[in-house]
C-alpha cells in the first residue's frame, strides 16, 4: 500500500519545465534514494514536497491525504539539508529542540528527546555549543538529530553527506542505516553520489529532465538501466559502449562483430540480428589474459592504473575504440605498466543492449 | 517499479489566499506611508501650476504653466540656477579632490590611518545647521579664531560670508568641511576593494607610481568616485541647512540657491504657486539625477548578490 | 623619506582642517566671555561649566538681564523625533524590508524605489502642501506630526539596510525552521530579526543620527514647542545679548549625542551612508 505518493507533480520557472509530470509510490518505512546529476529538479523536488514551493499541478498525499495545501509547518515532513541550515543563534539543543517546541512539549519530555537523540548520534557532549563551534561531522549530525527529533510522516535528507569529509561520510553511511530504522521512518534520499545510492536505498529514482527516468532496486538499476544514460550515471570506471551489429552465424546462433573478432552472443540476442546496437559491457565483465584463448579478442594495453582496490585497464582493439577493463588488484594478471598486447574475453552474457538510435535498452 | 498512483482527477494545486498576501501586508504600513508622500507631492504638482498667493487668497486660480513662464522670464530664478549650480560644482569638485587625496594619504592600514579615518567620521555626524553656526563663530569679526589668524598672514578683516565676494566661498567652506569625510570614506572603501595583483606586477616592472595612478588605481576607483560624486551633486544641488544657518541666502541673493529661494517665496512673499514651480525645476534635476544614482547602485548591489 | 614627511605633513593639516572647528568650539564652551573677547586670543585660561549649568538651568545671564531659554526642550525634542521616528520607522520597515527580500512582487519594488526616490527629491516638494494639510489636521506643531514626516528619512534608510541583511540570511535556515513546525510569523520573529539583528541595530543607529541632524521638517512643520536643537540652536545664535560660551556650549550639547553615537557604528557608516552601494 503506497504510503507517501507524489501524483504527477509538474513545477515550471518561466518556460523551463523543472518538474514534469512527476510521480512516485513510496511503502511506510522504506528509504528511497533519489539519484541525479546536478540541475536535474532534485532541489525543486525537495522544495515541493517540503512546501516551501508551490507546485503547478500535481497533487502529493501522505497516507491518502493531500498535503499539497499545507503550509511547511503542517506538512508533517522534515528535512536535513545538504548544508545543514543550523541556526546560528542557538545552541545544538535548541537546533535539535526547536521541532519539539513547535509542538508544545513539556520541557523535560524535550530533554529527554534530544538526549537520546544526541547520544544515539554520539554528539551528547557538544549540545550546549552553538553551530559555529561544532566539527563539520557534528553539524551534520545535529541537523540529522533535528529532523528526527519529531519523528516526520516522511523524512527528507538533501545530499547530507555532502558536505562533510570523507571519513565522516564513510561513517555515517554505515550509521544512517541503523539510525533510520530506529525511527521507522519514511526516508526521501537526495544524493549525487550512485555509490551513496546503491548503499542506502530500498529503491533508487533515478532523476533527470524532470521527472524519473528508472525507479528500482540499486541491483536493478546497475544490472538492468533503461537508458544508455542511466548505464553511464552508475559505475566506475563507466559501461564500455561498443557498436555491433548482431548477425547471425552457420549454426543459427546470433554473432557480434567487436574488435575485429566474431563473438558468441547470448541466446536473447537471437531476436535482435540486424538492428544496430550499442553493447554495454562492464568492465568488471572483461577479463584481461596474457596469452590467446578461445573467445577473446586481441587487444592493446594502453595504460593501467589502481583505483581503490582495483586495477582498470585502459585497452584498445585493432579499430581503435577504448574499451576499460577492471579486475580486483590482487587478481590483475601479472602485467607490467608498458603498453603491449593482451588478450580481453567480453562476458556478453551480462552484456547490457541499447538500441543505437533511442539510447533506450531492448528488453 | 513505480506504482502508478490511481488514476484519479488530476487536482490544481491550490496556493493558500495567505501565501500570495503575506508580503502585501507586511508592506502595507510602507505603502501607506509611500502615499502618504505622493499625496502632497501631487498637492505640489497642482501648487505649481497655479496662481495661489496667501496674502491674495480670492486671486487663486489654475493658470496651467503660468508660474513656470514668468520664472523663466525672471532674472532672479536664472540667477537661483546659476548660484546652485556653481555651489553644486565647486562643492563636489573640491570635495571630490580633496576626499581622493584624503584616501590616498590613508589607504595603507596603520594604526594612525585607523584612528583618522575613525575621526574623519565627526565633522559627517554634525548636523550641516550646526556645522554652519560652529564656523560662524569661528569667522566671527571680533573673536572669531579665524579671522584673527588670517591677521596673522596680514589679512584684516575678511568679510567671510557677509560679503558677496566672499559668502560663496565660507559656505563651500563649511560643505566641504562637513562632506569630503563622506567621499573620503566611500572612496576609502573602494580603494581598499581594488584587486592587488595590477599593482603587484606594475611594482614588479617597475612601472613609474604616476602611471600606475592614472593607468590603474584611477581606472578601477573611477566607479566609486562616480557614485560618491553623483551623491554629493544630489545633495548639494539641494543645500539649503547650511546656507540658511549661515546667512539665509544673503547677502543679497548671492546664496539664494533653489530651496532658499522657494522657502522664502513661500514663507516670506507667500507666494505659494511659484514658490512650488521653483520646486518642481530642482524636483526635475533631482530626478534625473537620482535616477542615475540608483541605477548605478542597484548595479553594484546586484554584483553584490548575485542574480539568484 | 621626503615622500613619507610630505605625507606627515599632509595629514596633519587634514586632522587640522577637520578637527579643529570641534575642538575649539569644545574650548569655547568652556570658557567665560572675557576669555573669549580676549585679543590675541590665548589657551591659558581658567575653564569654567557655567555656560553649561545656565544652559541646562534655562536662566541665561546676558548684558540686558535674565534671559529664559528653553534649549533642554530642544534637545528633549530632539529625542523624542529621534528615538520616536527610528522606532516607527523599524516598525514599518522591518517587515516590509522582509518581505522585499523574500517575496519578489511587484508593488514591492515599486513601494522600494518610490521610497528611495523621494529620500533624493528636494524636502521642501513635499513640506510645502503638508504644512497646509497637517494645518487642517491639526498634525501642525505636533511630535506625531513631525515623527510622520521624519519617515521621509529614516523609513528608507531602514528598508534598504535591513532588506540587505535579510537577503544574506540563508533561506534554507528559515525553510528548516518552517519545517520545524513553527509559524510564519515565529520564523520571522525567531529566526530572521535576531539573525539580521546587528543590520537592524546599525540601520537605526544611523536613522537615529540623520533625525538627529535634520532640521528643515521642524523649521516649517513646528514651532519652538517641538523644534529639535538643530533649529533651536539657530533661534538661539540669532537672540542678542546671549553670551559666546554659552552658544559654543549649546553647539556641544547638539553635537555630542551624535558623535558618540559615529564613534560606535563607524563600522556601518560607510554602508548606511551610501545605502549599502558600496558594501564589499
Amino acid at each position: 500500500m503506497a504510503y507517501f505518493e507524489i501524483d504527477r507533480l509538474s513545477k515550471s520557472f518561466g518556460k523551463s519545465k523543472v518538474i514534469d509530470n512527476l510521480s512516485l509510490s513510496v511503502r511506510q518505512g522504506e528509504s528511497v534514494v533519489v539519484f541525479g546529476p546536478s540541475g536535474c529538479g532534485k532541489t525543486v523536488l525537495l522544495r515541493l514536497i517540503s512546501g516551501v514551493l508551490r507546485a503547478d499541478a500535481g497533487d502529493i498525499r501522505i497516507d491518502g491525504e493531500s498535503i499539497a495545501h499545507l503550509g511547511p509547518d503542517h506538512r508533517d515532513v522534515a528535512m536535513a539539508f545538504q548544508n545543514f541550515a543550523l541556526y546560528p543563534h542557538m545552541t545544538a539543543f535548541e537546533n535539535i529542540a526547536s521541532p519539539l517546541r513547535a509542538r508544545k512539549l513539556a520541557e523535560a519530555e524535550i530533554s529527554r528527546r534530544v538526549h537520546e537523540l544526541a547520544e544515539l548520534l554520539r554528539i551528547d557532549h557538544v549540545l550546549g555549543h552553538t553551530p559555529r563551534e561544532l566539527s563539520n561531522g557534528q553539524k551534520q549530525r545535529t541537523s540529522l538529530a533535528r529532523s528526527l527529533a519529531a519523528p516526520p510522516a516522511v523524512l527528507l535528507l538533501d545530499d547530507p553527506l555532502r558536505n562533510v569529509d570523507a571519513k565522516i561520510r564513510y561513517e555515517m553511511r554505515l550509521e544512517l542505516p541503523r539510525v533510520l530504522r530506529e525511527y521507522r521512518s519514511t526516508v526521501f534520499y537526495v544524493t549525487q553520489d550512485y555509490k551513496e545510492a546503491m548503499a542506502l536505498g530500498n529503491r533508487v529514482g533515478v532523476l533527470y529532465d524532470g521527472t524519473f527516468q528508472q525507479v528500482d532496486t540499486p541491483a536493478g538499476i546497475y544490472g538492468r538501466p533503461e537508458s544508455i544514460r542511466i548505464a553511464r550515471l552508475f559505475g566506475d570506471p563507466p559501461v564500455n559502449l561498443l557498436p555491433a551489429r548482431p548477425e547471425l552465424s552457420g549454426d543459427g546462433r546470433a554473432k557480434l562483430r567487436i574488435g575485429g573478432s566474431d563473438l558468441v552472443g547470448p541466446p536473447s540476442l537471437e531476436s535482435l540480428v540486424g538492428r544496430d546496437l550499442l553493447v554495454g559491457i562492464r568492465p568488471e565483465d572483461i577479463e584481461v589474459l596474457t596469452e590467446p584463448a578461445e573467445g577473446a579478442i586481441a587487444v592493446e594495453l594502453d595504460a593501467l592504473t589502481p583505483l581503490n582496490v582495483r586495477a582498470v585497464m585502459l585497452l584498445r582493439d585493432g579499430q581503435g575504440t577504448e574499451i576499460l577493463a577492471s579486475c580486483p588488484e590482487d587478481d590483475r594478471p601479472p602485467l607490467s605498466r608498458g603498453r603491449r598486447q593482451v588478450w580481453a574475453r567480453l562476458d556478453l552474457g551480462r552484456a547490457l543492449f541499447f538500441d543505437r538510435a533511442t539510447e533506450m535498452r531492448i528488453h | 517499479m513505480v506504482e502508478l498512483a490511481q488514476d484519479r482527477a488530476l487536482p490544481r494545486a491550490r496556493s493558500s489566499a495567505r501565501d500570495w498576501l503575506l508580503p502585501y501586508l507586511l508592506s502595507l504600513p510602507s505603502l501607506l506611508v509611500t502615499i502618504g508622500i505622493l499625496i502632497p507631492f501631487g498637492t505640489a504638482v497642482y501648487y505649481s501650476m497655479e496662481r495661489y498667493n496667501l496674502a491674495f487668497p480670492a486671486g487663486r486660480q489654475f493658470i496651467w504653466f503660468g508660474n513656470y513662464i514668468s520664472l523663466f522670464g525672471d532674472p532672479g530664478f536664472w540667477n537661483t540656477l546659476q548660484v546652485s549650480l556653481l555651489y553644486t560644482l565647486l562643492c563636489v569638485g573640491i570635495q571630490l579632490l580633496l576626499g581622493l587625496g584624503i584616501a590616498l594619504l590613508l589607504v595603507r592600514r596603520t594604526w594612525f590611518n585607523d584612528v583618522m579615518s575613525v575621526l574623519l567620521i565627526l565633522p559627517l555626524m554634525v548636523a550641516p545647521a550646526i556645522a554652519s553656526l560652529m564656523w560662524k563663530l569661528m569667522t566671527n569679526p571680533s573673536f572669531g579664531i579665524l579671522s584673527y589668524l588670517l591677521t596673522l598672514v596680514g589679512v584684516e578683516r575678511f568679510p567671510w560670508a557677509s560679503s558677496p565676494d566672499t559668502a560663496l566661498f565660507t559656505v563651500v567652506l563649511v560643505d566641504t568641511w562637513v562632506y569630503t569625510p563622506f567621499i573620503t570614506i566611500l572612496l576609502l572603501a573602494g580603494l581598499r576593494a581594488l584587486p592587488k595583483q595590477p599593482f603587484e606586477a606594475a611594482e614588479l616592472d617597475g612601472v613609474p607610481q604616476s602611471f600606475v595612478f592614472f593607468r590603474i588605481t584611477l581606472p578601477m576607483l573611477m566607479p566609486y568616485i562616480l557614485t560618491a560624486g553623483l551623491f554629493r551633486m544630489l545633495e548639494a544641488i539641494q543645500q539649503f541647512d547650511i546656507i540658511y544657518a549661515m546667512t539665509q541666502g544673503g547677502p543679497g541673493d548671492t546664496l539664494m540657491v533653489f530651496q532658499i529661494q522657494a522657502y522664502l517665496s513661500a514663507f516670506t512673499y507667500t507666494n505659494i504657486g511659484r514658490s512650488a514651480a521653483v520646486l518642481m525645476v530642482l524636483w526635475a534635476i533631482t530626478f534625473l539625477l537620482s535616477n542615475l544614482v540608483i541605477k548605478r547602485w542597484l548595479k553594484l548591489r546586484e554584483r553584490r548578490h548575485g542574480n539568484a | 623619506m621626503i615622500v613619507k614627511a610630505v605625507r606627515a605633513v599632509l595629514l596633519a593639516l587634514v586632522a587640522l582642517f577637520f578637527l579643529f572647528p570641534i575642538f575649539w568650539v569644545l574650548l569655547m564652551s568652556v570658557m567665560t566671555n572675557q576669555d573669549i573677547l580676549r585679543s590675541p586670543p590665548s589657551l591659558i585660561f581658567e575653564p569654567t561649566l557655567e555656560n553649561y549649568v545656565a544652559l541646562i538651568s534655562g536662566q541665561l545671564d546676558t548684558s540686558v538681564g535674565t534671559l529664559e531659554v528653553a534649549y533642554m526642550r530642544n534637545l528633549m525634542n530632539s529625542l523624542i523625533l529621534g528615538v520616536g521616528s527610528v522606532l516607527l520607522s523599524l516598525l514599518l520597515g522591518v517587515p516590509a524590508a522582509y518581505a522585499f527580500a523574500r517575496f519578489r512582487f511587484r508593488l514591492g519594488e515599486n513601494i522600494a524605489f518610490t521610497l528611495l526616490s523621494f529620500r533624493f527629491a528636494p524636502p521642501l516638494l513635499v513640506l510645502l502642501p503638508l504644512l497646509f494639510y497637517f494645518q487642517q489636521l491639526g498634525l501642525y506643531d505636533t511630535y506625531f506630526g513631525l515623527i510622520w514626516v521624519y519617515q521621509l528619512i529614516t523609513l528608507p534608510l531602514i528598508l534598504w539596510i535591513v532588506r540587505g541583511y535579510f537577503e544574506d540570511i540563508s533561506e534554507d535556515i528559515e525553510h528548516a525552521y518552517r519545517l520545524d513546525g513553527h509559524s510564519w510569523l515565529a520564523t520571522f520573529l525567531r529566526i530572521a530579526i535576531p539573525l539580521a539583528r546587528p543590520g537592524i541595530a546599525a540601520a537605526a543607529l544611523l536613522a537615529f543620527i540623520f533625525a538627529w541632524n535634520n532640521f528643515i521638517f521642524a523649521l516649517i512643520l513646528g514651532s519652538s514647542d517641538v523644534q529639535p536643537v538643530t533649529v533651536g540652536a539657530l533661534a538661539f545664535i540669532t537672540a542678542s545679548g546671549i553670551n559666546y560660551g554659552q552658544i559654543a556650549a549649546a553647539l556641544v550639547l547638539s553635537v555630542v549625542p551624535t558623535l558618540i553615537l559615529a564613534l560606535f557604528a563607524q563600522r556601518y557608516l560607510v554602508e548606511g551612508l551610501s545605502l549599502g552601494a558600496v558594501k564589499g
